[in-house]
């Protein structure tokens, strides 16, 4: 939710700050107490989110509900579709973060 | 064959006077190298949340591949191979996918819970085609509906082949031309100096209120196990050196569902039809497995899951044959190495359930066909009662059997087949035993196969099928 977040902040920058007039106080304060650094770390878990968030989307390595990216990593390698080393790499650096081992859908209740 | 080898010689019969010595001759069973290949109907975590897409798109993932390299063979390695997507009209291609059969009659549990409709509860069918139905080829992300040279009423939902043809103006697809994946791969039969037996039965039937193929199961266990006939028959029971029980050993009137309807107080004493049924199939395990090694495969109406691939029944329903290391608790499906030919073979639930879902009625014809779509239960998981698996779907056949077997058939049949790469496969439809009183005998030197009729009083009357093993 938080990538999501960033992401229509940035593209609608102007149009939230005039609404939010009321609200002015409490939307700047954490953008100024954050580092550089972490915002940097930000940036590139966003970015990392979106690759995995593309691979989710790709629809030649089959249906993505209900198993972990992992999982269908492993479908993808084991009936030779090639599934990109890169994601695996990531999904095994990640793998405690539930945002990055579970699929898109899986917050869904199916 | 078996028939030859148990068949009463001049002057040795039974009623010949007894010989001096007390004890006859003892005949050896053969015993067999045998090895188990059922992991792959395991399952190991049991987790039914997932949907069924994962089947499909693996089924699909995994046929693909060898689809191509089939279509490729018979119509020229320049054919083109599309995906759905890509398709033009006009323009002649193949295209491989899955097949979806949309059916008015198919029963649905969504169409009997709509209130808006009011309609009565589906009545249960024989056949659940019409002159309605629709055939849809599926791939990854579209379909298209089907007309031309395929026959729809013969296919089945689930299925991968590849079709060949062009799209018309209208967004149909003029099928010119199919193929399905043929026979698997196949490691050679090794050549065995004599002959060898295996037994196969199903639908025993056990605690059915009418207990007419008592006698005839006792027969068999009797014939198998050495006590029936004269020597010459005696020596021939010692070829058998394997029973299968192909499913359904307990009858489906073991299934009650008064006690889950009825108050509580008045079916508390009663006890369920399947705990007789389960002691009365353990006493006559006790006498096989004593002297035969017995696999014993589970089937619609036995305990255990519903759902394929079924798991082995529990080994504490049998406190007295489970103690001996012959019985051989297995799954349905069930995939066994014996003496180097290859058994494959189920308990007859995705023979059945293609038969009633399109016009073969032919056990032993949807035998083949499922053979030939390199697929055990293409039906499952539409209108067969499936595991939801994601990883890979087990029922894809990767090896071809040497003898591919279904049981509760109504009637004996058997026929070898021969495959675009020389195999050989004998299909063997085994009945239903409480109706028919037969069980099957396969050859494993020479992959013939027969029946064994145990009845008693037969309606037909045949010379030789009375009181005694008839072949």
């Amino acid at each position: 939710m938080t990538a999501k977040r960033g992401l229509i902040t940035d593209s609608f920058k102007v149009v939230k700050k005039t609404r939010r007039g009321g609200k002015k106080e409490k939307s700047p304060t954490p953008p100024p107490s954050e580092a550089e650094a972490e915002d940097e770390a930000q940036t590139v878990r966003e970015e990392e989110l979106q690759k995995l968030k593309q691979f989710d989307l790709d629809w030649r390595f089959g249906p993505c509900t209900g198993i972990s990216r992992l999982q269908r990593w492993e479908r993808a390698k084991c009936h030779g579709v090639n599934p990109p080393d890169e994601i695996k790499d990531l999904l095994l650096q990640k793998h405690t973060d539930p945002q990055y081992s579970l699929s898109l859908w899986s917050e869904y209740p199916f | 064959m078996f028939s030859d080898l148990s068949a009463q010689k001049e002057g040795s019969s039974v009623l010949c006077r007894p010989a001096f010595e007390d004890q006859g001759p003892v005949f050896e069973r053969e015993t067999l190298c045998y090895s188990l290949c059922s992991e792959r109907y395991g399952v190991g975590e049991r987790s039914f949340s997932r949907q069924y897409a994962h089947i499909y798109a693996a089924r699909l993932m995994h046929m693909r591949p060898l689809l191509s390299e089939r279509a490729q063979q018979k119509w020229g390695s320049g054919v083109l191979i599309k995906k759905l997507c890509d398709l033009e009209t006009g323009q002649e291609c193949c295209i491989v996918g899955t097949l979806f059969k949309r059916m008015d009659l198919q029963p649905s549990i969504l169409r009997e819970i709509s209130e808006e409709h009011n309609l009565l509860p589906q009545p249960a069918r024989a056949k659940y085609i019409s002159d309605a139905d629709e055939l849809i080829l599926e791939d990854e992300l579209q379909r298209i509906k089907l007309e031309g040279k395929i026959d729809r009423d013969k296919c089945v939902t689930g299925s991968v082949v590849a079709i060949y043809g062009a799209e018309k103006n209208d967004g149909k697809f003029t099928v010119e031309d199919f193929c399905m994946a043929d026979l698997p791969p196949q490691t050679p039969r090794p050549a065995l100096g004599s002959d060898r037996f295996v037994l196969l039965a199903s639908g025993l039937g056990l605690g059915n209120s009418h207990a007419d193929s008592m006698l005839g199961l006792q027969l068999l266990v009797d014939m198998v196990t050495g006590q029936l006939g004269d020597t010459g028959e005696q020596s021939g029971a010692a070829t058998i050196s394997r029973v299968l029980l192909a499913g359904n050993l307990l009858s489906h009137s073991t299934q009650d569902k008064d006690a889950s309807t009825k108050a509580k107080y008045l079916t508390k004493k009663t006890q369920a039809g399947s705990v007789e049924a389960i002691r009365l199939l353990d006493e006559l395990l006790l006498q096989l497995v004593a002297s035969v090694p017995v696999d014993v495969m589970p089937g619609q109406y036995d305990p255990t899951n519903y759902t394929l691939p079924q798991q082995p029944l529990h080994r504490c329903m049998f406190p007295l044959s489970s103690v001996y290391p012959t019985l051989q608790l297995a799954s349905n499906p069930y995939e066994a190495n014996i003496d180097g030919v290859r058994f494959l073979g189920s308990s007859g639930q995705n023979v059945c359930d293609i038969q009633r879902y399109s016009t073969m009625d032919s056990h032993l014809e949807i035998l083949e066909e499922t053979l030939r779509l390199r697929h055990l239960a293409p039906t499952a998981p539409d209108t067969l009662g499936c595991y939801p698996f994601y990883q890979k779907d087990p029922f894809i056949l990767e090896e071809c059997p040497h003898v591919y077997f279904s049981g509760s058939a109504p009637a004996f049949d058997s026929k070898l087949i021969k495959g675009p790469d020389g195999q050989e496969v004998l299909l063997v439809t085994i009945p239903e035993f409480s109706s028919t009183q037969t069980a099957c005998l396969v050859n494993l030197s020479t992959l013939q196969c027969e029946p064994v009729c145990f009845s008693a009083f037969s309606a037909d009357e045949d010379e030789e099928s009375e009181m005694n093993v008839s072949h």
